[in-house]
């Protein structure tokens, strides 16, 4: 029984108590910079996903072989190699979706999430827990970076993943798209999830 | 066995297996990035230059013309002019009649603009219907010395008219046009004398 | 005049952190004290201007010539880890006290975007030699710029008095929020 909550926990810890963005603060760079549309933000949370599982697992079943010294390099080799993977997928696949997160696909590989998870998890327990500690974490920021995108592309552009939502006569509100944007809804969201903490605590 | 050495033989086998792998993945892939990058290019090409039916490439210095023909006459010329925008580079495909005198059309390539300002001189939601009209006007204007006009409708053959609230990226777009287009016809000359 | 155009705008227009959103973890990391954020700021610009000569080489000498642009992500970002590695040891050979300063924050610099940032953003504008230099020493001219003002203002928000759930990251974001809005005056300058 205790076996089977701490498998579960593996998994969630990574969508609220230990979130890569909103509690641990990783990741930033990518979360502030493509979620200019719901489409970004969601393209960009699994491309990052599937670098994080791919890297968690074939570390995980490499644990032992490699020796400690170059540990960081290795694993920052095999992160390089599936972000290059994914970045030429998007480029073959959806050169639209490539061309507007630009960048931001090959920095996946400096993302501290991915890295982090390998240091403190993947590198020291099995292949099963760490893919689950794999989903968790990439479903976490995946979900923050679509509720983060949703608010500043309904409020930026008054629409989501391109379609009118909002009334016709709103005007929509420059400042969300643009950079700023990203930093003060990031630092409200922030509050609000230390605020909702809180709130369970007491 | 020796931590070095163990060392060494991990991180080459990590690197020959990482190699391997974005081989197999550069070959199948890189086709269709380059298909597609050909594809955007042709259907720039095809926007800029409407009235031909066939175009031949011709290379010269750091520009590609792309001359447009019809029924074997020259009807126009085609070519990627670039330069800054109000935050990075602005890549535009240039259409001119075979003089290089008038504009047959203009396309934006790629831009990285103010997202809902700055991005109208590619696609302007507001404008339903006639999203691309900032590089929709450029067409039968003259191509020298292009001045913009704010808030009002251009009507001068050389006057374009501005987007509301980016007066720098449309002027970004002048001046990029207003440079490239004379460097552009005295090489284009050189080569076809 | 091209060179301080970009010089220009690496550091101000398009400062890396406020408009471009690259080093934004040392950015809130390391921007609670002016010192630290002073040493930090010199140690990222003293990276990025080798990094951005070391990785041109690399791409046009190696990976261009023998059709390896696949290998640009891989390579780039060993080339970087080892060059914080040579940096760090070659400081403590050098120089005693400027490696008690900068020593902590350098393993950091490694996972900080900006440096990868720069690297591949100059590859995609297609910068000449010259250029990417003076683009390396800009934008790490832009980091130095952005982190001693956030720090500065941190030193003197410790005396105000911040709503609970907000103290640390969240007002950050919020200043750096402001700070943006502050830079994009700034746009439209080159």
């Amino acid at each position: 029984m205790a076996k089977k909550v701490s498998l579960l926990e593996d998994f969630t810890k990574g969508i609220w108590k230990e979130n890569p963005i909103l509690i641990a603060l990783l990741g930033l760079c990518p979360t502030l910079a493509v979620t200019i549309s719901v489409e970004n933000g969601l393209a960009m949370g699994l491309a990052a996903s599937f670098v994080l599982i791919c890297s968690s697992t074939l570390i995980s079943l490499l644990r032992n072989l490699i020796p400690k010294q170059v540990r960081i390099a290795s694993f920052i080799v095999i992160i390089a190699t599936f972000v290059t993977i994914a970045d030429r997928y998007l480029a073959a696949f959806y050169p639209e979706i490539s061309k507007n997160l630009g960048p931001f696909i090959p920095l996946i590989i400096v993302n501290c999430i991915i890295l982090g998870r390998q240091e403190a998890f993947a590198s020291k327990n099995g292949v099963g827990r760490s893919i689950l500690d794999a989903l968790g974490m990439g479903l976490g920021f995946t979900l923050v970076l679509l509720i983060l995108s949703t608010i500043r592309e309904l409020l930026g552009s008054g629409t989501i993943l391109g379609y009118q939502v909002m009334w016709d006569s709103f005007s929509p509100w420059m400042v969300m798209v643009l950079p700023p944007g990203a930093f003060l809804t990031l630092g409200l969201m922030i509050g609000a999830s230390n605020w909702i903490n809180d709130r369970r605590t007491r | 066995m020796n931590t070095s050495v163990k060392m060494i033989l991990v991180l080459t086998l990590i690197s020959a297996l990482s190699g391997g792998l974005l081989s197999y993945w550069d070959a199948y892939t890189s086709e269709k990035i380059e298909a597609y990058r050909q594809q955007e290019i042709q259907q720039a090409v095809k926007e800029v230059l409407p009235d031909t039916d066939e175009e031949k490439i011709q290379e010269a210095g750091d520009f590609t013309f792309y001359v447009g023909y019809k029924n074997g006459d020259i009807t126009g010329v085609a070519f990627v002019a670039e330069g800054g925008g109000f935050q990075d580079i602005i890549s535009l495909m240039v259409g001119v009649t075979p003089d290089f005198s008038k504009f047959t059309g203009l396309a934006v390539l790629s831009q990285k603009e103010t997202p809902g300002l700055g991005t109208k001189i590619a696609y302007d939601p507001s404008r339903k219907g006639n999203e691309t009209w900032f590089v929709d006007q450029f067409q039968g204007k003259k191509s020298g010395n292009l001045t913009y006009v704010k808030n009002q409708k251009a009507y001068g053959d050389s006057e374009i008219e501005a987007i509301t609230g980016a007066t720098i990226s449309s002027n970004a777009v002048i001046t990029i046009l207003n440079k490239c287009i004379p460097t552009a016809k005295s090489v284009f000359e050189s080569i076809n004398q | 005049m091209e060179l301080l155009v970009i010089f220009i705008s690496a550091a101000i227009v398009n400062n890396f952190v406020l408009t471009q959103f690259l080093g934004i973890c040392p950015f809130v990391g390391v921007s609670k004290r002016l010192d630290s954020a002073i040493s930090m700021g010199m140690a990222v610009t003293f990276v990025m201007t080798i990094t951005a000569v070391v990785t041109w080489l690399i791409y046009h000498l190696l990976l261009v010539p023998y059709n390896l642009e696949i290998l640009q992500y891989v390579s780039f970002i060993l080339v970087i880890a080892s060059l914080v590695q040579l940096v760090e040891m070659f400081i403590r050979k050098v120089s005693k006290p400027l490696y008690d300063a900068l020593g902590i924050f350098l393993p950091l610099i490694t996972t900080n975007c900006a440096i990868l940032g720069l690297a591949l953003i100059a590859v995609l504008r297609e910068y000449s030699f010259m250029e990417s230099l003076i683009y390396g020493i800009g934008a790490g001219a832009g980091f130095t710029l952005a982190l001693v003002i956030m720090a500065g203002i941190r030193e003197e928000l410790e005396l105000a008095d911040v709503p609970r759930h907000f103290q640390g990251a969240g007002i950050t974001m919020i200043i750096a929020g402001s700070l943006a809005l502050a830079f994009m005056g700034f746009a439209g300058l080159i």
